[in-house]
């Protein structure tokens, strides 16, 4: 018998990248552990880390190329399968023009450089469409904080006198922050979690703040207020440093703790008490805000409004604060300096200029409208890699009738998704046990490279599923590179560091040590070149300078139809976005989506865990089991549905069109609802 | 010797432990088959996880009738031979803490055996809050927390 293979590596069973111990038998993955000697989660490992097993050896991972053929899948050769589809690349860029294809990107298979090729294809093939999920994740809270302080800042939790988890539940959607977050609190640090839900964090925090969906933002405010009258500020850094401070400050004036707790639910004199506990801890305070801030009528401006207390504390770039981390030069793969296609429109810009201006992403919301209606031009071809938009973004019914009607639609995917179900061609792809990437922890200043582990032959990682499209497109000077080792040597070029390097270095390789107070001497990466509490940016597209607030309008406008409000995409231990949901050990652990209700609302309705209620919202219904949870869990009238359930599928109630009117984030943690019980008779 | 320590400071009722334990021996992700449990008490907020202590003098190892349970040499462990226990339960009555658990479908008592001596809810844990320590370091680290906890009593927060 073989002997028992060892590598060591990265996790992607969720975007935290844990280090892991890999061990190989007879070319199989037989176990996954933590790897101790890792400079982020120093050997611990959740179970969904050890899933990975599971996930490169499922039975149901696709590991042939399918061709639709009426109704029926048939496999096919995979050279064949790349000269066709790009075949009928061209045909439609011919017929239509270049930006008539899009390029989606998706997160379920590489680390660092997945996203960079992507959009190099885009770029290379003429089309400006390069699409992801971030279009409705992450990105919403990442230009909140750009906008202000130019960055997103990494959270130095270990720290931190004060931590402040805002809208996020590390436990379940960054299992390894949460060492780092209950450190700082061993360290003497408070912890203040703000939730809808009483979440597996909030059950440590010194404070539990049970605020209202969406209404962060007053709240946010109304701690900018209490801030400034006790004085609890940093003169220093608001006169060196800062950009319209009095303008903000005014503003802030209208947020008295009663209006706050008017428009929050939290009561007047928390607020109080609460920004005195963050003001007496500063600067070394650490705010961090989660995906609870996006997916609100007003989400960037309620993220801007966090962001801006980090100016007001000048715990900005500060041990114990949020830390700016220093970057790495390595090369980029994008072509938007190279290759600008702008002036092609891509797709959302127009509407949503600032994020493209921004993350230079279309706006996926939109391009649904766009193949359904040809306008503002023929959106025809789709080339989609490891993403399951079908599930995962709102308003799934428009979703699945836009890539119906694509002309030609490729999905390239580790199994048969929801959406890879609606393509014409699906190719198997190589999990991350299968590729060797780059991965950057900025925490840390550190990075580190996967190696191959295993491989299955005709599932191409992400590298090679471009490079043979482009060089069949007439772009195969984009992608010069062999394989991708010579892509990754050619990106680490101009650090210094090699790749042997890195693989010397599992732990992840220290580029440099941390530096705080970087702002005395460089400037924010801002337009003022200043921490900006006002954007001069936002006013010259037609915005409100200040972060406004504005209420969500089940709070300003509460429609008697839809009596309750849902919130969506609350993280469950063994699931990371739409993924897992095919492993049967998953099953056993959490085998059914559910709706969380409060003990009144499930009274009031008649109904109790288990029994089946239809939701509705105006975009339409779904049916989906009650859990009732405890009282203090979530507030009356409140109700939560994690998405990624095939059988219940919240996002077939979400609103697609509903937007931020800045970043163009879809209303989906604040959909007013209607709730009535499945009775048996209802049935078919 | 080392044994597995619990910081109730640390531990969010994530159930890492609980499905990593359950993986350990059936393979499936079963709560009801982890030998760690944990709870949260809502009303007092209080999160508390919990397994086998491994006593020096267990009162289950004492008790067993079938003589199946044995003190581990090398991890210090407190184990069961499965091939000895005759499920008569004896060992559930005698835990104080209510740490011995009854395999329903083998019918025989179950108890963590810290995983010959690399326990996985551990390894899964990812607050922080479970240690696998030697007695000297648990109370080092105690110590140290306590001297951490002084010291701010004496600077403003």
């Amino acid at each position: 018998m073989e002997k028992k293979q060892h590598y060591k590596s990265m996790c992607r069973m969720c975007n935290n990248h844990c280090g892991i111990n890999v061990y190989v038998e007879n070319g199989r993955v037989v176990n996954i552990t933590g790897l101790k000697e890792h400079r982020w989660n120093h050997g611990r490992l959740c179970v969904k880390g050890r899933l990975g097993v599971d996930l490169v050896n499922a039975p149901d991972r696709l590991k042939k190329p399918l061709k639709r053929v009426g109704s029926q899948w048939q496999e096919i050769d995979l050279e064949q399968a790349y000269d066709e589809i790009a075949e009928k690349i061209k045909k439609i860029q011919q017929t239509w023009g270049n930006r008539a294809m899009g390029i989606w990107k998706g997160e379920a298979v590489g680390f660092l450089t997945q996203e960079e090729l992507a959009r190099r294809f885009a770029h290379a093939i003429g089309s400006p469409n390069y699409f992801s999920n971030d279009s409705q994740c992450y990105v919403g809270r990442w230009i909140g904080y750009a906008l202000v302080s130019g960055t997103w800042a990494e959270p130095d939790f270990a720290n931190a006198k004060c931590t402040v988890i805002w809208g996020s539940n590390p436990p379940y959607a960054h299992p390894n922050m949460t060492q780092s977050i209950l450190q700082g609190r061993e360290n003497g640090g408070r912890l203040i979690v703000i939730d809808v839900r009483l979440s597996a964090m909030a059950r440590q925090a010194d404070d539990f703040i049970q605020i209202l969906p969406g209404t962060d933002g007053a709240l946010a405010l109304g701690l900018a207020r209490q801030l400034i009258r006790d004085d609890l500020i940093s003169h220093e850094f608001i006169k060196g440093y800062t950009h319209g401070f009095d303008a903000y400050a005014d503003h802030a004036k209208a947020f008295t703790p009663e209006r706050v707790e008017k428009e929050t639910g939290i009561p007047a004199e928390r607020v109080v008490d609460i920004a005195r506990k963050i003001g007496n801890a500063r600067p070394k305070v650490c705010i961090y805000a989660g995906n609870g801030l996006e997916h609100h009528e007003n989400g960037i401006n309620n993220v801007r409004a966090i962001a801006c207390l980090d100016g007001l504390l000048g715990s900005l770039d500060e041990e114990g604060g949020n830390f700016i981390p220093e970057k790495i030069p390595l090369r980029s793969l994008t072509l938007y300096d190279e290759k600008p296609l702008r002036h092609l429109g891509p797709i959302g810009a127009d509407k949503f200029p600032v994020l493209y201006d921004f993350r230079q992403e279309c706006h996926t919301m939109s391009a649904m409208d766009t193949i359904l209606t040809q306008k503002p031009y023929p959106l025809k071809g789709m080339v989609l890699t490891g993403a399951n938009p079908a599930l995962t973004n709102p308003n799934s019914r428009k979703v699945i009738q836009a890539l119906k009607a694509l002309d030609l639609f490729v999905v390239r995917e580790l199994f048969m998704t929801e959406t890879a179900e609606l393509a014409h061609y699906v190719l198997p792809a190589a999990t991350y046990l299968e590729h060797s990437e780059l991965h950057t922890y900025p925490v840390c200043q550190s990075i580190g490279i996967s190696p191959e582990i295993v491989t299955f032959p005709e599932c191409d990682y992400d590298y090679m599923f471009w490079k043979k499209l482009a060089h069949r497109l007439g772009a195969s000077h984009y992608f010069p590179w062999e394989d991708e080792n010579e892509l990754n040597q050619w990106i680490l070029k101009d650090t210094g560091i090699t790749v042997e390097t890195l693989f010397d270095h599992p732990e992840g390789f220290k580029y440099k040590s941390r530096h705080f107070q970087k702002y005395k001497k460089e400037k924010f990466n801002t337009p003022s070149g200043k921490f900006e509490f006002v954007s001069d940016y936002l006013k010259g597209h037609g915005y409100s300078h200040v972060p406004e607030y504005i209420a969500p309008t089940y709070m300003s406008d509460p429609n008697p139809e839809y009596p309750y409000v849902l919130v969506t995409g609350a993280r469950k231990l063994f699931y990371c976005h739409g993924r897992n949901r095919n492993f049967k050990r998953c099953r056993t652990a959490i085998p059914h989506g559910e709706i969380e209700m409060h003990p009144h609302d499930a009274r009031q309705l008649g109904v109790d865990t288990g029994d089946v209620v239809t939701v509705t919202s105006s975009v339409g219904s779904v049916d989906i089991p009650v859990t009732v949870v405890p009282h203090s869990h979530i507030l009356p009238g409140v109700t939560q549905i994690t998405h990624g359930w095939k059988e219940s599928n919240v996002n077939l109630i979400t609103h697609d069109d509903r937007n931020d009117p800045i970043d163009g984030f879809p209303l989906m943690k604040s959909v007013e609802v209607k709730i009535k019980p499945k009775r048996q008779e209802d049935g078919e | 010797m080392r044994f597995i320590t619990m910081d109730i400071k640390k531990c969010v009722v994530c159930r890492n432990c609980e499905y990593a334990c359950s993986f350990q021996h059936t393979g499936d992700f079963n709560r009801a088959d982890s030998n760690i449990r944990v709870a949260y008490h809502d009303d007092i907020k209080i999160c508390l996880p919990q397994t086998c202590m491994h006593c020096e003098d267990a009162w289950c190892m004492e008790i067993c009738p079938a003589a199946a349970i044995t003190k581990n040499e090398e991890t210090g462990a407190v184990e069961i031979d499965s091939g000895r226990c005759a499920g008569c339960k004896m060992c559930i009555l005698a835990c104080p803490f209510g740490n011995i658990h009854f395999d329903k479908s083998n019918l025989i008592s179950r108890k963590c055996n810290l995983c010959k001596g690399e326990p996985q809810c551990v390894a899964a844990c990812i607050s922080g809050a479970l240690q696998y320590v030697t007695a000297g370091d648990s109370c080092r680290n105690n110590r140290e927390i306590f001297q951490r906890f002084m010291a701010t009593l004496h600077t403003p927060l």
